[in-house]
């Protein structure tokens, strides 16, 4: 279970660009829960998640993870429990290190990083066995550096990577905005499957309304730091897009946009 | 012109060492680190200071490296744990360093012919006791520029090594590998000076003297050595950085001998090496298709 | 391994190739060729004095009777002021097995001499304060050295301000050579009535504030060393104390040239000269570097340069003194 308690978030506190986000923020998300999340710009879907990987200050609150504060954790400490995957596709691998080498660092996740070998030819088969789960023929460029891949297979190589270990929580950040709709269909596919078979409990926020209407369990809207929007089970099978969007719509509305 | 080839390799290979250093931090770190040259003198100046007082010759090298590792570690934690930046935590070390050495070494310092160095003890007399004392010195620095050099290749194929090459390359992936970027930045820091103050001493032993202002301009000279030497083979797949590096290291010498032996004036020297460098940078570029940072 | 075998052979290679196209273009290819001897000059850099050594230097073999491109060739070399290239410059030298290395100020003398152990090629030195510091005196080196003469600027201070109580030094912490000269003028002030305010300075940077510091504690005037760090920014030092009406006695014909407005010094010219005699002691197998102490020149003439004197209104005309006007 992770819960998010009273956070209250200010950017830039003290200064004449002082804006408060987050006055008490509040969430619950039970293991096993596959949350999409959606909202305009600015609403703090990547604050919250920054917020729950530690990567920004937070003024006041609480975040728990099986019931432990981990407030005071540094953000590297954090991801012993926590796989994340980025927008941009070159921030979760190495671009001149080998997809060998990548995976062997991924795979050596919460262990400790001593003198013995970095690459672990025992496991290349293991490793050969994950990437070819994605059907991208990853499996065959062992030896190739990461910097010559595209986007969607760099993004792909990172969801793997991400989830090689056991892992708690999958952060999933707006990970198929950079890529061309045919590859953001297969990693948004992938994703599903990656989740459901690790049976990981992931957050994802996205701009893709479909994305969100049709994967995951529950599904969470965001205005300016509420939560204006939160649908799970049954209800969630419900929502289509059109109903999203008419949400969306009417805030834009309020907003005079 | 047997001798002069010989003695340029040799100049090559003590100063690889300083270049394997800044190939750590400069290359794989991706740190501009000025505590170079501060860190060179002062390994050559705890040589000087333990040859006067005829210690062994090879512990006042690992002397070197030790003290050449604080100076790393210093360095590292003052960027990493006080958030300082990167090249204002080199100059900061640097110029307290220049202080250290002088205190450590009284003042420029002289070693006596009568002092034994790794050139003219241990092993290589054993060894080549006959040879002449050019071709120790051309043995012995090899040797050492060697070892390093596989100690180096060795380390950086460990565990530890490819989490340094991550955080140059990605330490947003460290971070989400739940390893703190600013540990491994400044283990990163520690062996880059280490071997930097071992090549000091190297010429400290060599030259037999230090002198408050050898530091001046070595980082630039490390730094030359790297681009020169990873641009030369950029293309070739096969040859590890460190070899690069290496070759990068003697290719520079031989460029300053040749400049000397054409007669070039010292003024004109360092608008020589400018050129030179902008030249394989150029080339380099073209190589790679074309400048892409324009 | 394979691999590093060939990529050694391949940067010997390159090695070889380039000195190799270097050496062509150069006249040490005719002089190792040649029957004539080559003395190679290692300059540590362009300066007034080390030049005036250097001019001295030939001077002093022409004046022994040698004629050049008859009896010797010269291949100088300048390292502007870099231990580096003074480093390969005596390496250069030692492997065309020139007759004999002159090294002109310390660091080119360590880089000489260390060069020419293997090979045991005579080194010939000027422009070293303290050779003996420097570990210069034992083995086949030889040379001359630049000892301010301390007492005779003492006494021409003396002279020109009869009243000046306290006399200020600005030095530069690691050169041992001003070390010893601060050393020698707090020993020897009292000797003639003056008390030594000495003021250390770690980099040249740091010498106007230095220059400030001294005026700030009422010194009566300054007298300078043969320091680098200090001698490169004369000018604005003497700038400060023209301002403060403070005189600045220089330890060179060359600071006086600058603005200083006397000085007891050593003839650099007259330094190199005796230095070029040595050397053609040594050319012609008289006497060997090794059986040869090195020689401290004792002589100094009195430089005085009348413009700043009037400007300070010192009129104490001593006795012999050349006059130096500015270049």
């Amino acid at each position: 279970m992770l819960e998010l308690k009273h956070i209250k978030k200010i950017y830039n506190p003290g200064t004449i660009s002082e804006t408060l986000l987050f006055e008490d923020f509040n969430l619950n998300v039970p293991d096993g829960e596959f949350v999409s999340i959606v909202g305009s710009n600015g609403s703090g879907k990547t604050s919250m998640l920054n917020i729950i990987c530690g990567s920004i200050p937070i003024q006041g609150g609480e975040v728990l993870i099986g019931g432990k504060d981990i407030a005071k954790m540094k953000d590297f400490q954090r991801y012993r429990t926590i796989g994340r995957v980025y927008q941009d596709p070159s921030a979760g691998t190495c671009p001149n290190l080998t997809m060998l080498e990548n995976m062997s660092l991924a795979d050596n996740k919460g262990k400790p990083f001593g003198l013995g070998r970095g690459v672990n030819k025992a496991r290349e088969d293991y490793y050969k066995e994950q990437l070819s789960i994605l059907g991208l023929g990853l499996e065959n460029k062992m030896n190739v550096k990461l910097g010559a891949l595209s986007g969607g297979q760099r993004q792909a190589a990172t969801l793997i990577m991400a989830t090689l270990t056991p892992i708690q929580f999958l952060i999933l950040d707006e990970h198929t905005a950079a890529l061309d709709p045919k590859t953001a269909d297969i990693i948004m596919e992938l994703t599903d499957k990656v989740v459901k078979e690790k049976k990981l409990t992931a957050m994802m926020v996205t701009h893709n309304l479909r994305y969100a209407t049709d994967y995951g369990s529950r599904l969470i809207m965001m205005d300016k730091g509420h939560i204006v929007f939160d649908k799970g089970g049954e209800e969630k099978a419900k929502t289509k897009v059109d109903d999203i969007l008419d949400i969306f719509t009417s805030i834009s509305i309020e907003c005079g946009n | 012109m047997f001798d002069l080839i010989i003695s340029t390799l040799t100049q090559g290979f003590i100063y690889a060492l300083l270049s394997y250093g800044i190939y750590i931090t400069y290359k794989i770190l991706d740190f501009p680190d000025l505590t170079v040259d501060g860190s060179f003198p002062l390994g050559a100046a705890i040589a000087a200071v333990l040859l006067v007082k005829e210690v062994n010759p090879f512990v006042a090298l690992l002397a070197a490296i030790a003290v050449g590792a604080v100076a790393g570690l210093v360095t590292g934690v003052i960027h990493v744990k006080f958030g300082v930046r990167d090249l204002l935590a080199g100059i900061i070390t640097m110029t307290a360093l220049f202080s250290i050495n002088l205190q450590i070494a009284g003042s420029n310092l002289a070693v006596e012919r009568a002092i034994d160095t790794i050139f003219t003890s241990g092993p290589i007399i054993a060894v080549m006791g006959n040879a002449s004392l050019m071709m120790r010195k051309f043995v012995m620095s090899l040797i050492v520029a060697l070892i390093f050099k596989f100690i180096l290749d060795w380390y950086l194929s460990t565990k530890s090594g490819m989490l340094l090459r991550a955080v140059g390359d990605n330490s947003t992936l460290v971070t989400t590998l739940a390893k703190d970027k600013g540990v491994v930045k400044i283990v990163g820091l520690v062996i880059a000076n280490a071997l930097v103050a071992l090549s000091g001493a190297m010429v400290c032993m060599e030259q037999r003297a230090f002198s408050s202002t050898m530091g001046t301009g070595q980082m630039v000279f490390g730094l030359a050595a790297v681009i020169i030497g990873t641009t030369l083979f950029r293309k070739v797949s096969f040859v590890k950085g460190t070899t690069a590096v290496l070759v990068g290291s003697v290719f520079y010498k031989a460029c300053i001998q040749i400049a000397i032996s054409l007669g070039l004036p010292a003024n004109l020297m360092k608008l020589a090496t400018a050129v030179l460098f902008l030249i394989i940078l150029i080339l380099g570029n073209r190589q790679k298709g074309g400048a892409e940072h324009a | 391994m394979k691999k590093f075998m060939a990529m050694t052979m391949a940067m010997v290679m390159t090695a070889m190739a380039l000195t190799g196209c270097g050496g062509g273009g150069s006249t040490n290819e005719d002089a190792a060729s040649g029957d004539v001897p080559v003395i190679g000059i290692n300059q540590y850099g362009q300066h007034a004095s080390l030049d005036n050594c250097r001019e001295g230097f030939l001077l002093g073999l022409e004046e022994a009777g040698l004629e050049e491109g008859v009896d010797y060739i010269i291949d100088y070399q300048n390292a502007g002021f870099d231990d580096n290239v003074t480093t390969q410059i005596a390496q250069n030298f030692s492997a065309n097995n020139v007759a004999l290395m002159c090294a002109i100020a310390t660091p080119s003398a360590t880089a000489c001499y260390a060069a020419a152990e293997d090979k045991d090629i005579p080194v010939i030195f000027t422009a070293i304060t303290d050779p003996e510091k420097a570990k210069l005196t034992s083995g086949n080196i030889t040379g001359t050295s630049d000892k301010l003469p301390i007492e005779g600027q003492l006494q021409l201070i003396r002279e020109m301000q009869p009243d000046a109580k306290t006399i200020g030094i600005l030095y530069t912490t690691s050169e041992p050579n001003s070390v010893s000269a601060v050393e020698e003028y707090q020993a020897k002030a009292a000797d003639y009535g003056f008390t030594i305010e000495a003021l250390g300075v770690m980099t040249q940077a740091e010498v106007n504030q230095a220059t400030d510091t001294l005026i700030s504690k009422g010194v009566d005037c300054f007298t300078n060393l043969t320091d680098n760090n200090v001698v490169g920014v004369l000018p604005s030092i003497l700038e400060k104390t023209n301002d403060a009406g403070i005189p600045v006695y220089g330890s060179e014909i060359e600071q006086v040239k600058l603005g200083c407005v006397a000085s007891a010094g050593i003839e650099y010219v007259a330094l190199g000269k005796q230095t070029g005699m040595m050397a053609a002691k040594i050319l012609r197998g008289e006497a060997a570097a090794a059986d040869m102490p090195y020689e401290t020149i004792t002589a100094f003439e009195i430089y005085e340069n009348p413009d700043a004197m009037s400007a300070l209104n010192l009129n104490t005309a001593v006795e012999n003194a050349i006059d130096v006007t500015a270049e």
